[in-house]
């Protein structure tokens, strides 16, 4: 039974569009909604779209600064830590999902723009399904491929080749975990009820990522700030805000001076210019950054990062962990502090527009070991 | 009877969930929804409560967050965490979906006692429940499983370029390790002994009957029964599965940690890597005594004389005082005088008159027999 997707008409068999990813039910519904409006009971229904209700004056399309507001505190955060460590430890291990999404409701529904908190619509059961399939694609593999033939004895030149293959599975995994995870947290997180997304093609990204590996071995390095441009590209031009696209312009060889500095001052300054090269590329990436007419900015430096990195680790290994609610709100707070955006911010066009995503590649991510942080 | 709060008007923002755009509404608690009016002459409408899920609004100066609609919800955003409290009082059937702002001090009392609970179970994870799975695992491991494992183990911590291939040498270590080897009633390990050729004073046993004697470790012993007992420690090792028991633990340390503190990649781990350091320490400390007894146990059953184990004990006490760097054993190995006493103390059991160890060599030859080529 093959019907056409209501979003770009290829032809559909299942929930999820192939061609343009868009959750056929959802979508509908969505559009359906549209039409209808808020179930009136007294009134007609709301004006209809063409009509501009009048907006409060936080949402007036005028340009200057704004900034992002953080809400959160260390007390509230420890409060939700300690129960979600007590309810793992009870359970196993089982509520650590559970735990990981109150987390992240939180943070985000402490972090604010224009007088509205964003809110987190993921849930732990979709973490730990995501957990259970990543399991099935990471560990399964690798354990038949590592452990298996060390556990009944085979030749050495087996062994190397098996994890050769090892390596080359990584390379994909960690693309295919890195675009999984970033497309599963922006489709469950919101601001004013729209949702974020991300639309790039999973394989697009492979290829970029394997390529880049390859080059950057071949350059000795030189060619890891384009790569690492590249894949910030890849990930800020695919990501939506309902209906509106955010944009990146950044070419990657303006960082190629900076890395190529840091690389000579990394043993004299034994490694703190690696802060010094990270802020530069935060200010980079941010500053090419834009959502419709909107621009942002960094202004992090790296002294603040080196300082801030640093006495986190200090905090955190002098207290066996236990700052790590106040490292996390002081972190929040930082990233806020140095960004800003600018010029006019205008949501008149935006609809809401969201896209299903599994977190099978948030599950392998975690495996990982990797929190792939991209904003 | 009339409902307390049903007749307040409450400030509040609509969205929609279709457009980025906040509309102000006025909102006003009923038997059973909310009637909302948009103020901006957008209309009225009714939420049914029960259709109704509060998503924020649990914190100090978080806003009181309604949402209504599973996927894509429209919202309604209330500033005044009064309204819940409201909420609760003209809706008792549907107040427990709805968060109590007035119960807070409560809930962080709660939040207080799971820290100290969290603290508390986790430490007995650690100290008692750990050790026991570990030990529980340890000893259904099958033994072909160890033997594979230790014979990697073995093959990276003595590779076969730094082996001392001396057959004369070699032949001797096999005798000796037969004879005690030879007291077990059912030999379950096939046991391997190896010289490596390293300049450190030092012995390891990994899984599976693999045991490696340093050089630096070989040519410190002056007779064969000092080199008896090292390797009776060390077999006795291999029997109760140690380095086995060791890796278990450490694997389902790391699983705790990673439990707990998942999100908090490596720095966390490196900073609670250290406790987990101290308890290793304190699990070798009594698999070392439980190590020695046996040990000193399996020489007098072959009829090794066990004074040479002693002498080898307090020999490296005596160099620990005056090199201490030079004796990596003892870093694994740790001699306190108590140990020494209750060797001694064992020592002194013995039932029969000894046999001498490799009657026809003179030691001093074989112990400097190891040369890699």
């Amino acid at each position: 039974m093959t019907e056409s997707c209501p979003r770009c008409g290829a032809a559909v068999d299942g929930p999820k569009c192939p061609q343009c990813g868009v959750l056929v039910e959802l979508y509908r519904a969505s559009m359906e909604k549209l039409r209808r409006g808020p179930v009136a009971v007294a009134a007609p229904a709301p004006p209809a779209m063409g009509l501009r209700p009048p907006e409060p004056p936080a949402a007036a399309a005028t340009a200057g600064v704004r900034r992002l507001v953080f809400h959160g505190t260390a007390g509230s955060l420890f409060g939700i830590q300690a129960v979600n460590v007590l309810f793992t430890l009870l359970t196993l291990g089982v509520y650590y999902f559970w735990g990981k999404a109150r987390v992240r409701a939180y943070l985000l529904g402490a972090s604010e723009l224009e007088g509205d908190r964003l809110a987190y619509h993921g849930t732990g059961a979709e973490l730990l399904i995501g957990f259970l399939k990543g399991l099935v694609v990471f560990v399964v593999p690798v354990a038949l491929l590592t452990v298996v033939p060390q556990l009944y004895g085979v030749p050495e030149a087996v062994t190397s080749a098996l994890s050769m293959l090892v390596y080359l599975l990584g390379l994909l995994l960690v693309p295919l975990a890195m675009v999984g995870a970033r497309r599963y947290r922006l489709s469950r997180s919101s601001w004013r009820g729209v949702r974020f997304s991300f639309r790039g093609s999973a394989r697009e990204f492979v290829g970029i990522f394997v390529v880049g590996t390859i080059l950057t071995s071949l350059t000795l390095g030189i060619y890891y700030p384009v790569f690492v441009t590249r894949r910030q590209a890849f990930m800020i031009s695919h990501s939506y805000f309902g209906s509106r696209k955010f944009d990146f312009d950044g070419r990657g060889r303006e960082l190629i001076g900076p890395f190529l500095v840091m690389l000579l001052l990394f043993l004299p300054t034994l490694g703190l210019s690696w802060f010094w090269f990270s802020a530069r590329r935060t200010r980079f990436f941010t500053g090419h950054t834009r959502f419709g007419a909107t621009r942002f900015r960094s202004t992090v430096t790296g002294g603040r990062l080196a300082w801030l990195t640093i006495s986190n680790v200090l905090a955190i290994v002098g207290t066996l962990g236990l700052a790590w609610p106040w490292t996390v709100v002081r972190s929040v707070r930082f990233t806020f502090r140095y960004l800003v955006l600018e010029g006019p911010f205008d949501l008149a066009d935006v609809r809401q527009d969201a896209q299903a995503a599994s977190a099978t590649g948030e599950g392998l991510a975690g495996l990982l070991d990797a929190d792939f942080g991209v904003s | 009877m009339p409902v307390p709060g049903s007749g307040r008007v409450w400030e509040a923002d609509y969205l929609d969930g279709r457009t980025p755009l906040r509309r102000p509404a006025r909102v006003t608690i009923g038997q059973t929804g909310l009637e909302i009016t948009l103020t901006d002459g957008g209309g009225s409408f009714r939420w049914p409560l029960d259709q109704i899920q509060q998503t924020q609004g649990f914190h100090r100066g978080e806003q009181v967050r309604l949402e209504r609609g599973r996927d894509l919800a429209e919202i309604l955003l209330i500033r005044d965490v009064a309204f819940l409290s409201a909420l609760r009082a003209a809706a008792p059937d549907a107040a427990r979906a709805f968060h109590e702002p007035r119960r807070r001090g409560v809930r962080a009392a709660l939040a207080g006692l799971a820290a100290v609970a969290a603290v508390a179970l986790g430490a007995g994870l650690y100290v008692w429940g750990i050790p026991a799975v570990a030990g529980f695992a340890a000893a259904r491991v099958p033994v072909s499983w160890e033997v594979a494992l230790g014979e990697t183990a073995a093959a990276q911590l003595a590779p076969p370029t730094r082996r001392c291939t001396d057959p004369g040498l070699q032949r001797r270590v096999d005798e000796i390790t037969a004879v005690l080897v030879g007291t077990l009633a059912e030999p379950r390990y096939p046991f391997r002994v190896t010289v490596a050729d390293y300049p450190m004073v030092n012995a390891f046993a990994t899984p599976g009957g693999f045991i490696v004697i340093f050089r630096g470790l070989l040519e410190r012993t002056e007779t064969p029964e000092e080199l008896a007992g090292v390797l009776a420690h060390e077999i006795q090792h291999v029997l109760h599965r140690d380095a086995t028991r060791a890796i278990l633990r450490q694997a389902s340390t790391g699983i705790l940690l990673a439990a707990l503190l998942g999100d908090v990649s490596g720095v966390v781990a490196f900073g609670v890597e250290s406790a987990r350091v101290l308890g290793d320490l304190r699990h070798n400390r009594e698999a070392e005594h439980d190590a020695d007894r046996d040990g000193m146990r399996m020489l007098h059953a072959a009829g090794v004389d066990p004074d040479g184990m002693l002498a080898f004990f307090r020999g490296m006490q005596k160099l620990e005082g005056a090199r201490p760097s030079a004796t990596r054993y003892l870093s694994t190995h740790p001699t306190a005088g108590d140990r020494l006493q209750a060797l001694a103390a064992l020592a002194a059991q013995r039932s029969r008159p000894p046999v001498k160890l490799l009657p026809n060599d003179d030691w001093n030859d074989v112990k400097h027999l190891c040369k890699a080529d």
